[in-house]
C-alpha cells in the first residue's frame, strides 16, 4: 500500500513537471528510484506523510536547483524534511538488521550503479572516513572487541546510504577533488553526530547519523562547485 | 564525600525472582548466572527512570550487582519499588491466549469472547555474593557517593581505568567474572559511572527477610540505552531480558538491532490451553532462531494514556492505573481535578507502552541496546486464538458441512502449531478427527472426512514477524533490477 502511494506520488509530481516544463519523459525512471528509496528508509503512521515525503523529494529536484544541479539528494531531502516537519515520520536504521545476503545484494546493486555513474569515489571516501573514525574510537580508543565494529559495518542502512544516497550523480560536486573533500566531510560529521549527539528530537543519531550529515552538508556543494570546476554529469553521455 | 543514610523499609511482598542488566559478582565459588531480567524504562525527554528486577534466587548475602550509569546519582534518585509492579506489568502485557466459540449451525447462536490469563514461565536463575568497604587512591577508583536505600547498600563509583576498578572490586570482596575487565574499559572511557550494590543484611532482616525489592534509579541523560554487554561477562549462554517502556510519543525501537514482531494472531489447537506457557516459550525460541538470533522482539505496544479507554483486546490483566504508572516513573501526567461522575482524579498526558523481549548472548549482541522513541502509534500484541467447536446436534445439512470445515480448520491449526513451535504433531493426528463421530453414516464424503488432507488444502500460516523483512527484501530486489536496468540502458545510449 504505502509503496504504491509513494511511487504514485513521485511519478505524478515528476509527470506534472515534465508535462509543463521539460517534456523529457526519461525523468520518470529517476522518480521511481527516489520513490523506492523513500519506501526503504522512511516510516510513518499516516499514508499522507508518505505523500508529503514523495512530493517534497521530487519537488526539491525542480525548485532547489543551482546551476542546473539539485542542491539536495531528493530522497534525502524528502526524508529529512518530512521527519522534521510532520512529527509523524521516523527513520528506522535498525530495521535492516545485518543479514548477509541482503547486504550482498545491496552492495552488488550499488556497485553496478556506481560504476556506471562514476561515483564510486564518493562512496569509498565516505565509507573509509566514517568507518576508520568509528574503528579508531570504538576499538582502538574505547577498547570494544572487534565484533562491535563489524556489527556497525554490517548495518544494512549504512550500505544503502553509501551506495544509493550519498552518490547521487546530479547532486555531488562535479570535480572529483571536491567530491572527495565533501564525502570526507560528510563522513566526519556523521561520525561526530553518532558519537557525540546521540539522541535528539529527530530520533536517534546513533545509527541514522549519515542521513542527517548528508542533509546538513548538502548546501555546501554549490560552494565547492564554485571553487572547483569540473565536468557536469549528464545521464545521456 | 561520603554520605550514609539509612532508610526505613516498608513491607515487602513475597515473590520469587531477581537479576539485572549488570553482572553479578561473587565471593564464593558458586556458579553465577543471571537468566531473566526485567527492566522498566520511563522516558520523559532526557529524564529517564529505570527500574530493574531480576529473578535472583539464593542467599541474599551473595547478591551483588554492577550497572553502568551515565551520571552520579543523587540519593533521591534511587529507591526501591514494589515487586508487584513488575508482576502487574507482565500479566497485563504478556502474550495472550484468547478463545472464541463456534455457533452450532443447527441451533440459535450463543457467543462468548474473553481472554484467558496466561503467564509465560521464565527460566530459573542463581547468583552470587559481595562484601566491601574501602577506597584507595591507587586504584584510580573514586567513591562518588554512598547510600543505603531500603535493603541495599549502594556505591556510585567512577574509575580511571578498568584494571584499577577490577582490582578495587576484587579487594573489596567482589568476585569478578572472567571477561569483565574487557567490557569495563569502554564504559570508563565514555565517562560512565558504576552503580554497585549489595544487600544490607541488617535492613534486610529487619524488613522481614522477604525477596529483594526492585531498584529504581532516575537520571538525566540523552543516552537512551541499556548496557547489556556487562551482563554477558558472567552469563552461561544466552539471557532473557524483558523491557517495559513508557514514553510520550509512541513506540520505542532499537536502532542498532532489528526490532521484529513476535508472530501473532494465529489460530491454534485447543490443547494449547493446557500448555500455553511452554507453547509460547517454544514459539519464541523458534522465532528467535528463525530471525537469526540477533533481533529484539516486540511483544506488546499500546497507548495507555489515562484518558484512553481501550488498552488491549482483550486484556489479560488490568491495564496499569495512574498510581502504577507513577511508580514506574511516568512523571509527566498532570492532574486535572476530580471526575464529576466517579470522584476519581482525571489526568492529562499521553503514555505509550512498549514491551520488548530480547534473548542475547555474546556472539549475537556485540553492542549495547540503543533505543529511539518513534511517533509509531500502531498497536501490537502477541495473541493466539482458540476456537471451541459448537456443541449439540449436527445432523442437519449445515451441521454436516460444519463438521467438514471443522476438521479442515483443525488440520490448519495443527500445521500452524507445528510451524510456530517446531513440535512434532504426529501424536495429535486424532485432534482433527475428534468430531467425526457426529458425521451421518450415509454421507458420501465420509471416507475423506477427518483423514489426512493434502498440504494444498492447508492455508499457509501467515508470517507477520517476517512480513516487514520480506517486503524489504522484495524492494531491494526491485531496486537491484532497476539499478541494473538503469545502468545497462545508459550504456546502450552511450554507444
Amino acid at each position: 500500500m504505502r509503496v504504491n502511494v509513494v511511487i504514485l506520488t513521485c511519478l505524478a509530481v515528476q509527470a506534472c513537471w515534465i508535462q509543463f516544463k521539460t517534456k523529457d519523459w526519461t525523468g520518470l525512471k529517476s522518480a521511481l528510484v527516489s520513490a523506492m528509496s523513500i519506501c526503504l528508509m522512511l516510516q510513518a503512521n499516516s499514508i499522507w506523510t508518505f505523500v508529503i515525503a514523495g512530493a517534497l523529494s521530487i519537488g526539491s529536484k525542480f525548485f532547489l536547483k543551482w546551476n542546473g544541479k539539485h542542491i539536495f539528494n531528493p530522497t534525502n531531502f524528502g526524508i529529512c524534511l518530512t521527519v522534521m516537519l510532520t512529527g509523524d515520520a521516523w527513520i528506522s536504521p535498525g530495521q535492516w538488521g545485518s543479514d548477509a545476503m541482503l547486504l550482498f545484494a545491496v552492495g552488488l546493486a550499488g556497485l553496478v550503479v556506481l560504476l556506471r555513474v562514476k561515483r564510486l569515489d564518493t562512496a569509498i571516501a565516505f565509507l573509509l572516513t566514517f568507518l576508520s573514525l568509528m574503528f579508531a574510537r570504538n576499538i582502538l580508543f574505547l577498547g570494544w572487541p572487534v565484533d562491535f565494529f563489524f556489527h556497525q559495518l554490517n548495518a544494512g542502512s549504512l550500505l544503502l546510504f553509501s551506495f544509493f544516497m550519498i552518490t547521487d550523480p546530479v547532486q555531488t560536486p562535479v570535480s572529483q577533488k571536491a567530491r572527495l573533500i565533501w564525502a570526507v566531510a560528510v563522513g566526519v560529521l556523521a561520525y561526530y553526530m553518532s558519537t557525540k549527539w546521540w539522541w535528539s528530537s529527530l530520533g536517534s543519531f546513533y545509527s541514522a547519523a549519515p542521513i542527517w550529515a548528508l542533509f546538513f552538508l548538502s548546501p555546501l556543494v554549490p560552494v565547492l562547485d564554485r571553487l572547483m570546476k569540473g565536468e557536469k554529469f549528464s545521464w545521456n553521455k | 564525600m561520603k554520605r550514609i543514610t539509612l532508610f526505613a523499609l516498608a513491607a515487602l511482598f513475597a515473590t520469587n525472582g531477581y537479576s539485572f542488566c549488570g553482572f553479578y559478582v561473587a565471593k564464593a565459588d558458586v556458579k553465577l548466572f543471571n537468566k531473566t531480567s526485567q527492566v522498566i524504562i520511563a522516558k520523559n525527554g532526557d529524564r529517564q527512570t529505570v527500574t530493574m528486577s531480576s529473578d535472583f534466587e539464593g542467599d541474599v548475602k551473595d547478591f551483588a550487582m554492577v550497572v553502568p550509569v551515565p551520571v552520579v546519582l543523587g540519593e533521591k534518585d534511587i529507591r526501591t519499588v514494589d515487586r508487584l509492579l513488575f508482576d502487574k506489568l507482565d500479566t497485563y502485557s504478556a502474550p495472550r491466549l484468547v478463545e472464541y466459540y463456534d455457533n452450532n449451525p443447527c441451533y440459535n447462536p450463543v457467543y462468548y469472547d474473553y481472554a484467558k490469563s496466561a503467564n509465560i514461565p521464565r527460566m530459573a536463575a542463581k547468583s552470587e555474593d559481595m562484601e566491601m568497604e574501602k577506597d584507595k587512591k591507587n586504584y584510580g577508583v573514586t567513591v562518588e557517593a554512598k547510600y543505603t536505600v531500603g535493603e541495599y547498600d549502594i556505591l556510585i563509583l567512577s574509575a580511571k581505568e578498568s584494571g584499577g576498578l577490577e582490582q578495587w572490586l576484587i579487594d573489596n570482596g567482589y568476585k569478578m567474572p572472567v571477561g569483565a575487565k574487557e567490557v569495563l574499559d569502554p564504559y570508563i572511557k565514555t565517562n560512565m559511572k558504576f552503580f554497585v550494590c549489595k544487600v544490607n543484611l541488617e535492613n534486610y532482616k529487619s524488613a522481614g527477610a522477604v525477596p529483594l525489592k526492585p531498584l529504581q534509579i532516575s537520571y538525566n541523560s540523552p543516552k537512551f540505552m541499556l548496557p547489556i554487554r556487562l551482563g554477558m561477562a558472567n552469563a552461561n549462554g544466552s539471557q532473557d531480558l524483558i523491557i517495559y517502556m513508557y514514553s510520550q510519543l509512541g513506540r520505542i525501537e532499537t536502532t542498532n538491532y532489528r526490532t521484529a514482531l513476535i508472530p501473532t494472531d494465529f489460530k491454534v489447537p485447543l490443547f494449547v490451553q493446557g500448555e500455553f506457557g511452554e507453547f509460547y516459550r517454544d514459539l519464541y525460541n523458534k522465532a528467535h532462531a528463525r530471525e537469526g538470533k540477533n533481533v529484539v522482539f516486540l511483544e506488546y505496544a499500546w497507548e495507555v494514556s489515562p484518558m484512553q479507554n481501550v488498552f488491549c483486546d482483550p486484556c489479560v490483566g488490568d491495564p496499569p492505573m495512574v498510581a502504577e504508572l507513577k511508580e514506574a516513573g511516568v512523571d509527566w501526567l498532570v492532574s486535572r481535578g476530580q471526575d464529576y461522575h466517579t470522584g476519581g482524579n482525571v489526568y492529562d498526558g499521553k503514555v505509550y507502552f512498549t514491551r520488548m523481549h530480547v534473548t542475547y548472548d555474546r556472539e549475537h549482541f556485540p553492542q549495547d541496546l540503543m533505543f529511539q522513541e518513534t511517533p509509531n502509534k500502531q498497536t501490537f500484541q502477541g495473541r493466539y486464538i482458540l476456537t471451541h467447536p459448537a456443541s449439540g446436534d449436527f445432523s442437519c445439512d449445515k451441521g454436516q458441512t460444519y463438521l467438514g470445515d471443522l476438521s479442515k480448520r483443525r488440520w490448519n491449526e495443527l500445521y500452524t502449531y507445528q510451524w510456530l513451535t517446531g513440535r512434532d504433531i504426529t501424536t495429535h493426528y486424532d485432534y482433527p478427527k475428534e468430531y467425526d463421530i457426529y458425521l451421518n453414516k450415509t454421507e458420501p464424503k465420509n471416507k475423506k472426512q477427518g483423514s489426512m488432507i493434502s498440504i494444498g488444502d492447508i492455508e499457509d500460516p501467515q508470517h507477520p514477524g517476517n512480513s516487514q523483512n520480506n517486503m524489504f527484501v522484495f524492494i531491494v530486489s526491485i531496486l537491484t533490477l532497476a539499478g541494473v536496468f538503469f545502468a545497462l540502458s545508459r550504456k546502450r545510449t552511450a554507444q
